[in-house]
């Protein structure tokens, strides 16, 4: 694609785009929708659903938009009679088979081909009692079934799985109207990215066996986030039913992770939704930890840092946002501190045929964020550091038994907690904190790209995000102190990322610049 | 007077009253022979020349199919039309893979009778009934679970008059 510019007018409005762009791309910068089913712009188009039949003035025939590149001085009509006839009867053909299951379908409410049907679609059939081609449900493996009944033949997932992924194990089978998705026997759909199948469908063909059943689409709640399963920082979509999450996404961001997601990251939102989670605040009096104020807490936390004599270690959990990452060790001290992040591995897993793009082996989200913000130790040499320590502050670990053994050497602990943590003796306060998917805040990934999440669900009881506890210790640790009141604020304020706030980043990030070492907050 | 005080002549000495109660019976008795226009309920629940509309909507019915399973599929699309926010469904999925209600609950409180989930519904599941009679001695009995819903046994709702082809 050059940067040579062409002018085209669809639906009567003139766009100017680069030249070698297609129809359907260029209808976008018109604010023209053009019905598709096999095109998406993360995959080859191979023009067979011929849905997006627009006419173009001076062609012979209509023409599919989605392979169409505009011309200087073309004029398209995408709204006119004849293009709407033929894809009216595209959409007779589509529906000849396609069974009548909307109650019970999951796509039902986000379904392309409910949606078109709708819009520009026959009222009602000619086929009366002709029976429908049947064939039972079949299981993909792992997580995916495939219902053939309802497929419309877009080969979406059959391009996904073998230009995409580069594991071509789908495959049309048959011809004509007895066509069907297959699998190669012997085979299952089980690479790590396969989940994105279910997404790319347009109709409710393939299926999540773990959403199945779960929720109606319009019962759903969507909040923008950021996947907090490895430093590749996908950008996902949280789906919530009355404050349960039951389902995961990806959300399009072109320069991170296109339109996809991988399997790990889709499944691992079960943890959001814990039911036994700390509500308040709890210090230690008498030898039993008791509820109280977030009043006393804090001040409670403020004394406990200002008293602590020697040294103070931070240990935070990979699922840490920036700025409680950047409160926390604020709160800590500047001099006297070993801070790390526990940080899960595991295999890399790419996605085959697009760059930079894989599960990564670190599976914490914030991990180069971290970094950035100075906490540049070792998880191992921050444990070995909590002998001798005078405080150890943990900011939401998931601790094994070694963890919790080192921190029972400590004799006062701080534990911003989600969830208790019986194994631990020495703690003096725990201070109930919000998880990723119920606060805001910003993880930096393995590119330096600084990108938002935004809170999915309400925080339980009186939990709090662990930047607004932190600073708000911090802030009574002294005189002339104050605490940042916003997310944004307490994300401005340090040092990485003086003078940007969340309006900078906006929805889909922003690649920061910043050296490691001169990062100490 | 100036502000126009009507001053009644009363009798000076005793009247009889057999006049006015003649007069009074008279009207009693006329009625006993004309057409009688009520009707003996509880008794009598409906009589020839009247009886509850079939448009009438009541207390729900959800139907059950031949199996004695209720037709209800857990579309989630009665939740969503209900104006009064009073039903409670969750899907689930039975041993055939079929999705069925796992829970179905029908806050008759809350309701507002309106029959939009009758007329939502796909599977032609759940109906308001012509039914008016529903006294409970405790409130929690009006939130109707789906074995009580499919329990009921009155006719279900027309929503329109069949006699008058305007309606539907």
């Amino acid at each position: 694609m050059s940067n040579e510019l062409v002018s085209v007018t669809i639906d009567g409005v003139l766009v100017q785009v680069p030249k070698g762009t297609t129809i359907i791309e260029a209808a976008k910068h018109a604010g023209v929708l053009i019905p598709h089913y096999c095109y998406h712009p993360s995959l080859p188009s191979p023009a067979v659903c011929r849905m997006c039949l627009v006419e173009v003035e001076k062609a012979p025939k209509l023409a599919p938009a989605c392979v169409t590149a505009v011309a200087e001085g073309q004029v398209v009509h995408v709204d006119s009679p004849v293009a709407k006839e033929a894809r009216k009867a595209v959409l007779e053909f589509l529906l000849i088979n396609h069974p009548l299951d909307c109650p019970i379908c999951d796509q039902s409410g986000e379904c392309e081909l409910q949606d078109f049907v709708f819009q520009e679609g026959r009222s009602g059939s000619r086929y009366g009692d002709y029976p429908k081609r049947y064939a039972p449900v079949e299981d993909f493996g792992r997580d995916i079934l495939y219902v053939p009944n309802r497929c419309i033949l877009c080969t979406r997932c059959v391009r996904f799985m073998d230009s995409v992924v580069g594991d071509p194990v789908l495959e049309v089978y048959e011809r004509g109207d007895r066509a069907y998705i297959g699998i190669d026997t012997e085979q299952l759909l089980d690479h790590p990215w396969s989940g994105n199948v279910v997404d790319l469908c347009p109709v409710g063909s393939l299926l999540s066996k773990d959403f199945l059943h779960k929720a109606r689409a319009w019962d759903l709640d969507k909040t923008a986030s950021i996947c907090p399963g490895c430093t590749q920082g996908c950008n996902m979509t949280i789906d919530t039913r009355d404050s349960v999450v039951v389902r995961l996404r990806p959300r399009p961001n072109l320069d991170v992770n296109r339109h996809f997601m991988c399997d790990t990251g889709r499944a691992d939102y079960r943890w959001m939704n814990r039911g036994d989670r700390v509500e308040a605040p709890l210090r230690l009096e008498g030898g039993r930890l008791h509820a109280c104020e977030w009043d006393t807490a804090l001040a409670r936390l403020a004394a406990l840092v200002l008293a602590a004599e020697g040294s103070i270690v931070v240990l935070a959990g990979g699922r840490a946002s920036c700025e409680s990452i950047g409160w926390t060790l604020k709160l800590a001290g500047d001099t006297r501190r070993a801070a790390a992040m526990k940080v899960p591995l595991g295999a890399e897993a790419a996605i085959g045929n697009i760059p930079n793009l894989a599960l990564r082996a670190e599976r914490a989200a914030n991990v180069e964020g971290a970094r950035v913000l100075g906490m540049t130790a070792s998880w191992t040499d921050a444990v070995a550091a909590l002998r001798g320590a005078a405080l150890a502050i943990v900011l939401d670990v998931e601790l094994d038994d070694g963890d919790v053994n080192a921190l029972n050497q400590v004799a006062q602990v701080v534990h911003f907690a989600t969830v208790p943590e019986p194994r631990l003796q020495t703690v003096q306060l725990v201070l109930p904190v919000a998880t990723m998917a119920e606060e805001q805040g910003v993880y930096v990934n393995c590119d330096r790209r600084a990108q938002r999440f935004l809170p999915a669900r309400s925080a339980p009881g009186m939990a709090r995000s662990a930047w607004w506890v932190a600073s708000q210790g911090w802030a009574r640790g002294g005189d002339n102190r104050s605490a940042p009141s916003t997310a944004s604020e307490a994300f401005g304020a340090l040092a990485p990322f003086a003078g940007l706030d969340y309006r900078d980043l906006g929805l889909t990030g922003r690649a920061i610049d910043v050296a490691v070492a001169g990062a100490v907050a | 007077m100036a502000i126009g005080v009507k001053v009644m002549a009363r009798p000076e000495r005793e009247v009889s009253y057999v006049r006015a109660t003649l007069k009074g019976m008279a009207l009693t008795f006329k009625h006993m022979l004309q057409a009688r226009v009520t009707m003996q309920y509880p008794e009598a629940k409906s009589t020839d020349d009247w009886r509850i509309a079939t448009r009438w909507r009541g207390t729900h019915r959800m139907l059950t199919d031949e199996q004695g399973r209720s037709k209800c599929v857990a579309c989630g699309l009665c939740p969503q039309i209900c104006p009064a926010n009073c039903i409670k469904l969750v899907p689930g999925e039975d041993e055939a893979g079929n999705r069925y209600p796992l829970i179905y609950e029908i806050d008759e409180f809350r309701c507002v009778f309106c029959g939009y989930c009758q007329e939502v519904c796909p599977e032609e599941a759940i109906h308001v009934g012509v039914h008016y009679e529903n006294s409970e001695y405790s409130r929690d009995r009006f939130v109707y679970d789906l074995e009580r819903l499919s329990a009921q046994t009155h006719p279900v709702s027309t929503l329109w008059d069949p006699s008058d082809p305007r309606g539907e």
